[in-house]
């Protein structure tokens, strides 16, 4: 009871870091469309009075990236339904030039308002429409989420860390007799240590097993029960066996990271 | 003959070098001598053994160990001197997960043999002190005495250039006491290893010759 115990304190944490940054790699992949989405599907709506081509919207600024005409007549069809053919000629040739323009990378609303009033500053150029606001709250509050998971796996790994630290010098504490008899008999660091390294290998081992397991758990049962659209297109991206090898080299490195420094730490006790 | 361990002017204290228990104490032990340090209680003769294996550096003047100056020692250095000792500790200091073959060829591992060599060892030196039949057991199923000689094997594993014993018999009964005596006696007489004890008595039953240290009032002084 007492060895499940021993090692059920280090695993858990281990877990915890690990599951965080699972979390973080699925939530990557999951969502990388969607910030691709609101990243390269965002345009702005330019007005003319005359026809205008990408070259000439590019030497007004040098962050517009592509042109698309919308057709006049699409527009015309639609608001001006059972209009005569001369009235709808009529409203042809007073509708204005619209064009949707994409940018050549995210930008931010004031850099925005900066293309707006270069744009504008052009006499056959009638109305620029950013959608300034709902493009950049989307992409922000994307973009916050992300970080707040960030600061959270983070926080988490930190606390974590330390009650694996605190769980080695519990361990160490355990194993100190047959430390001290070793480096009495002149026994190196490393050879004395060894038995700590063995232990918190292993239990990197399990922890990485128990972590993907969970996660396949998660791709092959959960996400085809759950009834969420996402979970269903996006299941490949849940697990991958790379990411075990991620989960097992990131717990290798924390497990000997944290031998290294608790055994460092008391390197060379004497009297 | 060449000296084993040299003291000059040696002082060693705890706390900081505030509170000294042995001050300007000079002695020299050659090699194949088997020494016996007696003293009162508290008097500093296992501080004088700690300092020995290096585990409390001098305060001041010069204590050698073949022919390692323990007062500025490196670690590394020390963990080498180290392989060349047996040390012997009243509470035996074994290791009681591991069985008492394993216990008595701590030293060859540490050394790198392979584990055939580790084999034959603890086969072979179980059998010098009579433990043959212990060797899968642990050390807590063996009597007081049992596991005193498992540390003494343990001691000679590696042929060492000398032995370090801290009160070896003090918890012993009279037989298993003089056993512990046997071995360390034909330690010193057949491989020539010089043998420091540290005890409250000398032994009445002692056929080797031995020099006696008594370490009184911070000194260490010889009888002669």
């Amino acid at each position: 009871m007492k060895f499940i115990k021993n090692h059920l304190m280090f695993i858990l944490p281990l877990m915890a870091i690990l599951l965080g940054i699972e979390f973080y790699l699925v939530f990557d992949r999951t969502t990388d469309s969607y910030e691709k989405g609101l990243k390269e599907g965002y345009t702005m709506l330019v007005v003319t009075k005359k026809p205008v081509t990408l070259k000439g919207l590019q030497t007004l600024n040098a962050h517009i990236a592509s042109s698309e005409a919308i057709k006049r007549e699409t527009i015309v069809s639609e608001v001006a339904q059972g209009v005569s053919k001369e009235s709808k000629k009529e409203i042809l040739s007073a509708l204005p030039y619209f064009y949707n323009v994409g940018l050549d990378s995210y930008l931010g609303t004031r850099e925005l308002d900066r293309i707006k009033t270069a744009l504008e500053k052009d006499p056959d150029i009638k109305r620029v429409e950013t959608f300034g606001s709902s493009y950049s709250s989307a992409y922000r509050l994307f973009s916050f989420i992300k970080f707040l998971l960030k600061v959270f796996i983070g926080f988490m790994g930190v606390v974590s860390l330390f009650l694996i630290i605190k769980q080695m010098e519990i361990w160490k504490y355990a194993h100190r007799e047959r430390m001290q008899v070793m480096e009495i008999f002149g026994a190196p660091l490393m050879l004395r240590s060894g038995v700590l390294f063995k232990v918190a290998i292993f239990d990197a081992f399990i922890a990485t097993l128990l972590t993907s397991g969970i996660f396949f758990y998660v791709k092959l049962v959960w996400a085809p029960q759950s009834g969420i659209e996402l979970m269903r297109q996006k299941q490949d991206e849940l697990f991958r066996i790379t990411d075990m090898a991620i989960l097992l080299g990131a717990a290798l490195l924390l497990v000997i990271v944290a031998v290294y420094m608790v055994v460092f730490s008391s390197k060379g006790e004497q009297e | 003959m060449s000296n084993v361990i040299s003291a000059k002017n040696l002082t060693l204290a705890y706390d900081n070098g505030r509170k000294e228990i042995i001050k300007n104490a000079s002695f020299n032990i050659r090699k194949g001598d088997f020494v016996f340090i007696t003293g009162p209680s508290g008097s500093g003769k296992s501080t004088l053994l700690k300092a020995l294996y290096g585990q409390l550096k001098p305060k001041e003047g010069n204590l050698v160990v073949g022919g390692v100056d323990l007062a500025n020692v490196k670690p590394r250095k020390l963990q080498e001197l180290r392989t060349h000792m047996g040390i012997i500790f009243q509470d035996y200091k074994l290791i009681n997960e591991w069985t008492v073959a394993k216990n008595v060829v701590l030293p060859l591992m540490i050394a790198g043999y392979s584990l055939d060599v580790q084999n034959t060892q603890a086969h072979r030196l179980l059998k010098h002190v009579k433990l043959s039949e212990h060797a899968d057991k642990y050390p807590l199923e063996l009597s007081g005495g049992e596991q005193q000689r498992v540390g003494v094997a343990r001691a000679l594993a590696k042929n060492p250039v000398v032995i370090l014993a801290d009160e070896p018999t003090g918890n012993l009964d009279d037989y298993s006491s003089n056993v512990i005596w046997d071995l360390m006696e034909n330690a010193c007489q057949q491989l020539e290893t010089t043998v420091l004890v540290v005890t409250h008595k000398i032994p009445t039953i002692f056929s080797l010759p031995y020099r006696h240290f008594i370490i009184e009032s911070k000194g260490v002084y010889e009888v002669h």
